[in-house]
């Protein structure tokens, strides 16, 4: 602050004993900047040039003032009009800077975030949630299959292929974004699931093979692969979609942060141009500086501006999570809880009455999803779509009439008869189970189609920031300074 | 533009990670990712369970001796009051506990989903000494050798057939028929493999069931070969096809099955050695439903049923085991 007065006053003080008061801690680059800056003022006088000229030495040299005689001087000089007026010119003009410099780092900071919701955090989480799915199912229509006599239905049959499909392209998708650092460790769920993946598929390959040669040994194999599948896949694959979706959190966040820094720094900008009109006005007896309106009105458009497409984005970005991220998952770990209680049931039919282990895994999932308390309840309740809401209330009756269909299955396994059971499972229940499947595929899709429209008004609400806030600043600052100096000239 | 400054600064950091990745030297302890998948529950080593209650309590003399039948069996669908067999008549059906994964004993054919072998057709001629027919009388509940004392102990089946070897540290536990077939163990390796017998297999993992009397054999052999043990039996050939393993050891019966799955391995041409006695399992002191039982076996011994059931599982002519009696 020390410089920043001094060079004020420097700058204003016209009588012959002054000498550049750069004192001892004038040394910095600044303050040789200050003194120099005599060199090029317009309306310098010609006897002070010579003055001017040896400044920079005396800087050099002087390096003994006493403090305390600098603050007195600046105080005293402070007092003065034109020096109070430069004192304005300096801070007005470093707090308008600094403003600006916020704004736009702060936009396009902003930008960056809005545009990883939209372009990587968004899709990515979508791409996770898809694997994530796919591998369930995929486990899930591999144990329904084996269920089956004789060769395995051609539906389940392709259902599994479009499963795996469908897995490897996330896979692909997930793995070139080059999501959560592809370290190619096994702490990477990405490399985990790409060396697995291979091998789970052999696994069931050489599991039918088996079975189409009406061999025992093809059950062990299965057995292995649902294994290979519970154990290390599917946690993966929960791994990747649970960092991907706090990403996508993290920049939803970042995306919609107050500007704590930019809001502050043009308020005390706007204060500041304030408190130099009032003290204009007093010392000059003129109501208005054109300058300092102009930069007064770019102040609180820009002021305006920051706060409206905060609101905007903050808005929009609120509802793409709510109305959009944040029901997705909500309903996709529904629907994967839902496709790994199938494969619960169906596995506690293979077990052929040892299965207890899954139908207390069944029992556990299907907690998790029915009811007004589960995962589609919860979603139900906070959808605010009415088409989502119509999904969801379908996807409740459908989940209430698995639970009676499923107690129905384990009686007739419990009571004896095995292919009455193995035939409901694959039969009636097998279709509740694909209509619940469908219609939470249907709200995942909707409510996906309402985050991507949220997030691009949000993108929509920033387009035009970053160059128009460069503008108002550099409107706000030339106007400060226009109008400032031309009343400090005016003192000359 | 700032995504590109992001993105070239994260490939940075990756690269620096992966740097560092190499500095500190050595891959990790055991390559994970490159591990063979295996099968669920598998034991390497395998955990040998200690004799239920001492070595020298689990002499009882002859372990095959059982309960002698009554002199006749009631008529079918007419049990005696009060007996287990008046309550499995009462149910409608025989809960059998068996084995779906040992091929020719106990096995689900994959072109039916049904379960059948010889062991479930010895137990077919219990429920059809019970009920007249075998037909709809009887539910298979598929368990692991490990299962097998528990679930009669809890009363979830009411007798076991499962290669089940009758031994007196088991008698401890549960009742047991009288001997309906006689195994022995051996071992069975990849046809290239130069060992001919347990004795050979010194230092390397022989696999086996959990639970069995196969798995405590292995652990107990002079050579000390490493068990390894599987849920199933079939979860054993699994692991020799993928190498996980050097030879699968337990009962000549079970190997056979393996060895019809699978054309690159054989059974070691040195004989058996241990003796494995097949029984039915029974609920423990349940004394009365075990002379039935022993009845019935008594009854296919000599009309033909035994022999016929092993010329449709095992091709060939068979001696049914003699029966032996404690009283």
């Amino acid at each position: 602050m020390v410089n920043i007065a001094t060079f004020a006053w420097e700058r204003s003080h016209r009588s012959a004993e002054v000498t550049c008061e750069c004192g001892a801690d004038m040394t910095s680059d600044l303050g040789v900047f200050a003194c120099g800056g005599y060199r090029n003022g317009a309306d310098e006088p010609a006897g002070r040039r010579e003055l001017t000229q040896t400044t920079v030495a005396r800087v050099r040299s002087s390096l003994s003032v006493d403090p305390n005689v600098v603050r007195d001087r600046i105080r005293s000089r402070l007092e003065t009009t034109p020096g109070r007026l430069n004192g304005y010119l300096i801070v007005l003009t470093i707090l308008g800077v600094l403003a600006g410099l916020s704004a736009v780092v702060g936009a396009a900071q902003r930008n960056d975030s809005i545009d990883s919701v939209v372009n990587r955090s968004g899709p990515l989480a979508v791409q996770a949630q898809r694997l994530y799915r796919a591998l369930s199912d995929a486990d899930a229509t591999a144990a329904s299959a084996f269920l089956s006599s004789a060769a395995e239905p051609p539906d389940l049959r392709q259902r599994y292929q479009l499963d795996i499909a469908d897995a490897s392209a996330a896979l692909a998708a997930a793995a070139s974004a080059g999501t959560s650092g592809t370290s190619g460790t096994a702490a990477d769920p990405i490399a985990r699931i790409s060396a697995k993946l291979p091998v789970y598929t052999g696994l069931v390959e050489t599991a039918r093979t088996q079975n189409r040669l009406n061999l025992p040994v093809g059950a062990a194999y299965l057995r292995e692969a649902s294994a290979l599948m519970r154990d290390e896949l599917l946690p993966a694959a929960s791994q990747l979609y649970q960092s991907e979706t706090a990403q996508l959190d993290d920049d939803l966040s970042a995306g919609s942060s107050f500007p704590w820094l930019t809001v502050p720094l043009i308020l005390v900008l706007l204060g500041g141009l304030v408190l130099a009109q009032r003290y204009l006005t007093r010392r000059t007896q003129r109501l208005l500086s054109r300058g300092m309106a102009v930069a007064t009105v770019a102040t609180v458009v820009m002021l305006l501006w920051v706060a409206v497409s905060w609101l905007d984005v903050s808005n929009q970005l609120g509802d793409s999570r709510d109305q959009g991220s944040a029901q997705v998952n909500l309903i996709a770990q529904a629907r994967i809880a839902a496709l790994q209680a199938r494969a619960d049931e169906a596995l506690t039919l293979v077990a052929r009455g040892s299965g207890d282990a899954f139908e207390k895994d069944f029992t556990d999932r299907m907690a998790t999803i029915s009811g007004a308390a589960g995962l589609v309840g919860q979603a139900r309740n906070q959808a605010q779509s009415a088409d989502v809401a119509k999904d969801l209330d379908k996807a409740l009756g459908s989940i209430a009439g698995w639970g009676s269909q499923h107690k129905q299955v384990r009686t007739l396994d419990d009571g004896g008869q095995y292919p009455e059971a193995v035939t409901l499972a694959l039969g009636d229940t097998a279709k509740t189970f694909n209509a619940i499947d469908t219609s939470l595929g249907d709200a995942i899709a909707k409510a996906d189609g309402a985050f991507r429209d949220h997030a691009s008004s949000a993108d929509a609400a920033m387009s035009g920031a970053t160059v128009g806030w460069s503008l108002l600043t550099i409107v706000s600052i030339a106007g400060l300074v226009l109008g400032l100096r031309q009343r400090i000239a005016e003192y000359r | 533009m700032r995504t590109r400054t992001a993105l070239v600064a994260s490939a940075l950091a990756v690269a620096l990670i992966g740097l560092a990745g190499c500095s500190s030297g050595g891959s990790p302890a055991s390559a994970p990712l490159g591990d063979a998948p295996r099968p669920a529950g598998v034991q390497d080593p395998a955990k040998i369970p200690p004799p239920a209650s001492g070595a020298a309590s689990a002499s009882c003399g002859d372990a095959t001796a059982s309960l002698r039948p009554p002199a006749s069996l009631p008529a079918p669908g007419n049990m005696p009051a009060g007996t287990t067999m008046a309550k499995i008549l009462a149910r409608g059906r025989l809960i059998v506990g068996t084995d779906q994964n040992t091929y020719l004993f106990g096995f689900r054919n994959p072109e039916t989903g049904a379960i059948e072998g010889f062991d479930v057709d010895i137990a077919n001629e219990v429920a059809k000494a019970i009920f007249g027919t075998a037909d709809g009388h009887v539910q298979l509940v598929a368990i692991t050798s490990a299962q097998r004392i528990p679930y009669l102990t809890e009363g979830k089946v009411d007798i076991v057939a499962h290669t089940m070897t009758i031994n007196c540290e088991r008698w401890q536990q549960i009742n047991f028929s009288t001997e309906y077939y006689h195994a022995g163990q051996t071992v069975l390796v990849p046809k290239s493999s130069k060992a001919n017998g347990i004795g050979d297999l010194g230092g390397k993992k022989v696999c086996a069931a959990a639970g069995s009397t196969s798995i405590v054999n292995i652990a107990n052999a002079p050579s000390k070969p490493i068990p390894v043990s599987v849920p199933d039996w079939t979860d054993c050939l699994v692991m020799l096809q993928q190498g996980q393993v050097e030879a699968i050891s337990t009962d000549d019966t079970i190997l056979a099955g393996m060895a019809a799955q699978d054309p690159t391995v054989k059974l070691v041409t040195s004989t058996a050695f241990t003796n494995e006695p097949y029984g039915l399992g029974i609920a423990p002191k349940d004394d009365q439903f075990t002379r039935f039982v022993n009845g019935v076996l008594a009854n296919i011994r000599s009309n033909g049923r035994w022999a016929a059931i092993y010329q449709r599982w095992l091709g060939g002519t068979g001696t049914p085991p003699a029966a032996h009696y404690r009283d």
